[in-house]
């Protein structure tokens, strides 16, 4: 038995998740680990920047495969509720990270790593996605 | 934005699921139109008055 999607664009979008993403991301946490964890290793130069590249592949990943699935969706409903969800998720992102600044600013809060912006996005998208569509039940 | 579809579809015997397929939309879309709660794109209000075999402005009335 096997899901049953709202649409093939929906399926589409969730198979490339699944073994497009899935598989980057893994390699990503499983270097991290290795290379840095274990290894203690620092990377300078050239490899620095591969590696920085590779590992913003999990935030660009994502949001090409949100746009591929917006651009591909034929439903009106299900497009805009992800439409929705993703303005939801930016805006909120946006006031808690400006929120934050001001607050680091005034050494309220200690500084955060930039690189947690994403997973917010993607928190925050998700929530809005799940009232989003509790209120068109 | 008012519509009868929920009267068409019961005169036809149809579940929302049903028309859902007929419309190559999902049930949730179908939902959320019937319910007045999303307004269908044009094409897709074309597309339900051709089904019904009937005109845009028999089916969706505006409010206004």
């Amino acid at each position: 038995m096997g899901f049953k999607f709202n649409s093939p664009a929906e399926g589409r979008f969730n198979d490339r998740m699944l073994f497009i993403m899935m598989p980057i991301f893994t390699a990503v946490v499983f270097l991290g680990w290795w290379g840095f964890g274990y290894h203690h290793f620092h990377p300078t130069g050239i490899l620095a920047y591969l590696f920085a590249t590779l590992a913003s592949l999990t935030a660009i990943g994502p949001i090409l495969l949100i746009g591929l699935y917006i651009a591909e969706e034929k439903d009106d409903f299900l497009r805009s509720i992800y439409t929705q969800s993703m303005l939801w998720g930016i805006g909120a992102t946006l006031i808690v990270t400006t929120f934050w600044g001001f607050l680091e600013t005034l050494d309220l809060v200690p500084h955060e790593n930039p690189v947690y912006v994403f997973t917010l996005f993607a928190f925050f998208m998700g929530i809005a996605r799940a009232l989003i569509k509790w209120r068109y039940r | 934005m008012k519509n009868r579809l929920r009267v068409l579809r019961a005169e036809r015997e149809w579940s929302q699921a049903d028309l859902a397929e007929r419309l190559e939309v999902s049930r949730q879309s179908v939902n959320a139109i019937e319910t007045g709660k999303y307004d269908p794109s044009l094409p897709l209000a074309f597309k339900v008055a051709r089904l019904f075999e009937t005109t845009i402005e028999a089916i969706f009335t505006d409010e206004a």
